[in-house]
């Protein structure tokens, strides 16, 4: 269920809260869904428990999951939330890669160009409902 | 669960274990790093109550453990070579251990057996440095202890047998809430085995922190700044554990939070900046150079 890059640099326990906010966002984890316990994930991902069981403690925390005594930790139904937390990030980065192509000599109309192109092909494939 | 107080051990003149106080939780993967004679297996000795250590106390769940025969019945060290009584077998070796360990489970053993495929009856001493460590982790995981002690565990296994015995350790302390402290040099195993870590150098602990905490504390920066007096006003503001400059561009090990450095850093608007967490080793090799245990350049 998760890929995990033991040789990045990042640490294991932020991969994990970082694949696991992604999946709920994707809703590839759904609202009530229950997550894997500490002792299969660890078993299944060669992970230290205590590591595994910190990243829960750090996504309840954020409110992503709740955790219910004896049964487990579940994926929170308010999933609104998290999203605006993702679009701040998606803001940075893009206003980082803006920057960099303005600096490689990209012209705004060029910009402009590629961005409207990008929407239009993304407006194709997604239906809407 | 495992407390040490100013723990003090000597051997003639040398201080092998020189004033080291820990706290290890139940349940947690500890890992014990440091220099060559560092004086790691000493102190695991002195935890698994081999040796007594000759000031400081050493306490196991609030007793002392030297001498203390119910505790050590639940204690295993697992030495960096494994001993075997000669001409035996893992069978002669299993009746040993049975008649010694109270704990210990012919259920577990029989259990193991599907994970270590050695041959029971084969003579120890005819086995490979590899397989024998398989049996000496097979032997001290059947004696189901509460504490287990290894030193330079991973060493001679293949990758197979690595990530196995990784697992079988990951569920002691999952399952059982088993306390695992492990010494060894090699950081990449540290690094995805432990929860906690701790750095020693010449009978002393310089860091012993969360390993997660340790990788968010410490920070690699690479700058160029549009001044060069903007490096210097900035050493005030930060704690520098290195620096190196190649070029224009200076290479910075710093400490602190990362937000705080960063915008730091920032401050000073440079042309470029770039900000990577640290590995293990990196973090290791900068703390030892700070304790005085560097790289010389050598060409010989």
């Amino acid at each position: 269920m998760f890929e995990l890059d033991v040789r990045s640099r990042k640490a294991i326990y932020e991969q994990l809260v970082d694949k696991v906010k992604e999946m709920i966002v994707y809703g590839i984890l759904k609202p009530d869904e229950q997550l894997p316990s500490v002792r299969s994930l660890s078993t299944q991902l060669t992970v230290n428990p205590n590591t595994i069981q910190k990243a829960y403690r750090e996504l309840e925390r954020e409110g992503y999951i709740y955790s219910l005594q004896g049964k487990g930790s579940f994926v929170s139904s308010s999933v609104e939330h998290p999203k605006e937390a993702m679009k701040d990030e998606i803001r940075d980065s893009l206003v980082k890669l803006i920057a960099e192509a303005s600096f490689s000599g990209l012209t705004k109309a060029e910009m402009t160009l590629l961005f409207e192109e990008a929407m239009a092909r993304i407006e194709k494939e997604v239906p809407h409902d | 669960m495992i407390e040490l107080n100013q723990v003090i051990k000597a051997f003639e003149q040398e201080k092998a274990v020189n004033g080291i106080s820990m706290h290890i939780h139940k349940g947690s993967i500890y890992g014990l790093l440091g220099s060559n004679g560092a004086g790691k297996t000493s102190l695991l000795k002195i935890i698994a109550g081999i040796y007594r250590q000759d000031s400081g106390t050493v306490r196991i769940k609030g007793a002392e453990i030297y001498e203390n025969l119910e505790l050590k019945g639940r204690t295993i060290f697992m030495a960096d070579a494994p001993y075997f009584f000669p001409q035996s077998s893992i069978t002669h070796m299993a009746q040993f251990y049975r008649s010694v360990y109270p704990q210990w489970s012919d259920e577990r053993f029989n259990q193991l057996a599907s994970v270590f495929k050695l041959d029971v009856k084969r003579k120890l001493h005819r086995m490979s440095k590899g397989m024998r460590r398989q049996a000496a982790v097979w032997l001290g995981l059947s004696c189901m202890p509460e504490v287990l002690l290894m030193d330079e565990p991973i060493d001679g296994l293949d990758p197979v047998m690595r990530q196995q015995i990784k697992n079988l350790l990951f569920q002691e302390a999952a399952e059982r809430q088993v306390t695992i402290i492990i010494s060894s040099h090699n950081l990449r195993e540290i690094e995805d085995l432990c929860d906690h870590v701790a750095i020693m150098h010449k009978g002393q602990i310089i860091v012993q922190k969360d390993l997660d905490d340790l990788k968010a504390d410490t920070h690699k920066i690479q700058v160029a700044f549009r001044h060069p007096n903007h490096a210097d006003s900035l050493k005030e503001q930060v704690h520098i554990l290195h620096e190196e400059k190649r070029g224009s561009v200076t290479l910075y090990i710093v400490k602190g939070h990362r937000e705080d450095v960063t915008s730091q850093f920032r401050l000073h608007d440079p042309y470029l900046l770039d900000v990577l967490p640290l590995t293990l080793e990196e973090i290791f090799i900068y703390e030892m150079e700070g304790a005085g245990y560097d790289i010389q350049p050598i060409i010989l």
